[in-house]
Order: C-alpha cells, then sequence, then structure tokens
C-alpha cells in the first residue's frame, strides 16, 4: 500500500512562502549573523592563501564549499540554541528553505571579492 | 480507528541501552483535551520527540489521520497542520506578536490577539515579556495558525496560578475550534479539571484511563505519583 503518496495528498502548505521569508526580520538577522560568518571564513581563508603564497581571496569552489558547510552548521547552531528551529518548523519552513537563499549570498560575496581582488 | 489526527503507535526506544519507551501508544482526537500523563522523566517528552521526528523509534510509527508518516519531522507535520509547543521559549526574543504574525503571513491577527487577551503587547518584542504573558503569546500565535492539531509539553509549568487558568482557557479554546489537543503533565490534579481524555505513562507504556473525572481521586491517583 502507498502511504506515502496518501500523505503527501493531505498537506495543507507551507505558511511561509519564500518571497514573505526573505523580506521578513528574522531572515535579515539570520542573514546579518550568516555575513559576520562570511567575513570572519573570508580573514581565516586569506590567512592560510597567504601563507601558502596563493591568491588569497580567489574563487575556488570546493574551498567555498566547506566554508559554507562551516558557516552554516555555525548558524543552525545558534538557531537551535535560541529554539528558534522549533519556530521554523512550526511554520512549516525546511532547513533547505533557510539555507538556500544563503548559499546564493555566499556565492555573490565571494566571487564579487575575487572580482575586487584581481 | 478513531479519527485521530496524530497518533503515536506501538513506539519502543531505547537511549544509552535503557528502555524508555515500550510500546506505547497515545492519539489526540479532533474538538478535545487529551492528556498524556507520567511522573517526570517517565518519556512524555522522549515520546513527543519522536511524534515530531526528532527521536526515530526502535520500533513503532507516528500516524497522521491514520496514514502512516514516512519520515516524521515537525516542518512535514506542521504543513499538514500541527502545531507543536515545547516546554521552553521559542518564538524569536527579537521579534513582537506582530512581526511574528507578518512572518506566518497572517494579516488577520487582532481577533486572535484579543481573544487570548494580549492585546497590550502584541508590539512589544517577545523577548520583553513575563513567563505567563510569553506562554500565551505563543499559543495566541498557535492558534493563528489554524492548526488541526496541537502537541504541548508541559504548557502550564512554571505558571503562577492565573496565567495557568488562562492557559487552560486558551487550550479550550484551540479544541473548541476543532482542533485536536495532547498535551503532557504530571499534576493529575490539573489533568482532571482540564483534560477530555487521559493517557498515563508508566514504565514506559501507556493506557487509556477511563473516567478520571467521575471517580473519585483517591481511586487512581495513587497509579500516578506527582
Amino acid at each position: 500500500m502507498d502511504t506515502t503518496g496518501r500523505w503527501e495528498r493531505t498537506k495543507v502548505q507551507a505558511h511561509v512562502r519564500l518571497a514573505a521569508w526573505l523580506r521578513s526580520p528574522l531572515f535579515r538577522s539570520y542573514l546579518r549573523r550568516f555575513i559576520l560568518l562570511w567575513v570572519a571564513g573570508k580573514i581565516a581563508n586569506g590567512a592560510t592563501a597567504a601563507v601558502l603564497e596563493i591568491q588569497p581571496f580567489a574563487f575556488r569552489p570546493g574551498t567555498e564549499l566547506v566554508t559554507f558547510a562551516f558557516e552554516i552548521g555555525v548558524l543552525v547552531l545558534l538557531i537551535k540554541r535560541a529554539n528558534e528551529d522549533i519556530l521554523l518548523g512550526n511554520l512549516g519552513m525546511s532547513v533547505a528553505m533557510v539555507i538556500a537563499p544563503l548559499a546564493v549570498v555566499q556565492v555573490v560575496l565571494s566571487a564579487l571579492v575575487a572580482l575586487l581582488a584581481t | 480507528m478513531n479519527g485521530a489526527i496524530l497518533a503515536g503507535d506501538s513506539i519502543t526506544l531505547s537511549l544509552g541501552g535503557r528502555s524508555i519507551l515500550n510500546s506505547a501508544y497515545v492519539d489526540a482526537v479532533p474538538g478535545a483535551i487529551t492528556a498524556l500523563v507520567g511522573r517526570s522523566g517517565a518519556g512524555k517528552t522522549t515520546f513527543f520527540n519522536v511524534l515530531i521526528g526528532r527521536r526515530r523509534p526502535e520500533l513503532g510509527y507516528v500516524r497522521w489521520r491514520g496514514e502512516r508518516v514516512p519520515h516524521p519531522s515537525l516542518a512535514a507535520l506542521a504543513r499538514h497542520g500541527l502545531f507543536y509547543h515545547p516546554d521552553r521559549p521559542w518564538l524569536a526574543l527579537h521579534l513582537s506578536f506582530v512581526e511574528h504574525m507578518a512572518l506566518a503571513g497572517r494579516i488577520e491577527w487582532r481577533a486572535v490577539a484579543e481573544e487570548f487577551g494580549i492585546t497590550p503587547w502584541v508590539e512589544r518584542k517577545v523577548g520583553s515579556l513575563s513567563g505567563g504573558e510569553l506562554r500565551l503569546t505563543e499559543l495566541a500565535f498557535g492558534f493563528a495558525l489554524a492548526p488541526a492539531a496541537a502537541l504541548l509539553d508541559e504548557p502550564f509549568r512554571g505558571l503562577e496560578p492565573k496565567h495557568r487558568e488562562e492557559v487552560a482557557i486558551a487550550l479550550r479554546r484551540l479544541a473548541s475550534a476543532g482542533a485536536a489537543v495532547l498535551y503532557a503533565d504530571h499534576d493529575v490534579e490539573s489533568v482532571r479539571r482540564t483534560a477530555d481524555r487521559l493517557f498515563s505513562m508508566e514504565n514506559g507504556g501507556t493506557r487509556l484511563v477511563t473516567g478520571f473525572k467521575e471517580r473519585p481521586l483517591h481511586e487512581w491517583y495513587h497509579e500516578w505519583p506527582r
């Protein structure tokens, strides 16, 4: 019996739409914290690159991915410490919906810095 | 099948080699307040954590409207109409009730605020509210989401008598609106006044208690230590 399909069909809808989420003060607070984490990550990566005598602010996809994972890990810890994961859950928001816009921010900021540094 | 909205069926779970839940069953039916009673550490919160997918049981499953939920999570269940209230503050402390409502896309919040008596502080950051005010604000937020089921872990804990009464009224409002309300508590007198249905949890197992309102307290009170 396909119970998964029947379960999916009883879904109401997410309470929060992406556009509303991006305009919300809660997202803005996560964005501020994420940018601070990004700056810290960029400084750490830049320092490491300088020691290795390679371009400090070049856009390296692998490094960006690892740094992003670390930044998101810290942000999720902060969210959980404030129990805001319960709020997000009650709003029907998955972690992916919270993280996805920040991945775009990571790529845009890092690409911009790489462009300015060359 | 009893028309339950939410149920944990045959839930078995061990933590650190110790059996916590042993084929436990609890359900919540629409329009009624169901209480899960057991002493502190009996496994009530663990059972709730299984219901919202924070703990994966060794055996058993979660049902929503009779259907087995393949991978329970709070977000997934909330999209079907569940509201969960843990035993600690969970609203964003730097936002007001009004800002939370905007986040939820609920424009018409005034009637709910009026009903829950929180109008005087809807514009204040929730981090500045007292414990009782915050609890009422959280419940009003949940009510505004119009849930099909509400799962509440110790909603009366740490509240003054005045606020306890207001929270009990809030639970009744939720049930009267058709929601299936399930809450955990260890205060049997409070449960007797508030609940319509009662499950007891002992040694990891559960059972449905009938006649707990009519029967004298001494006939069944000894079964559940405070």
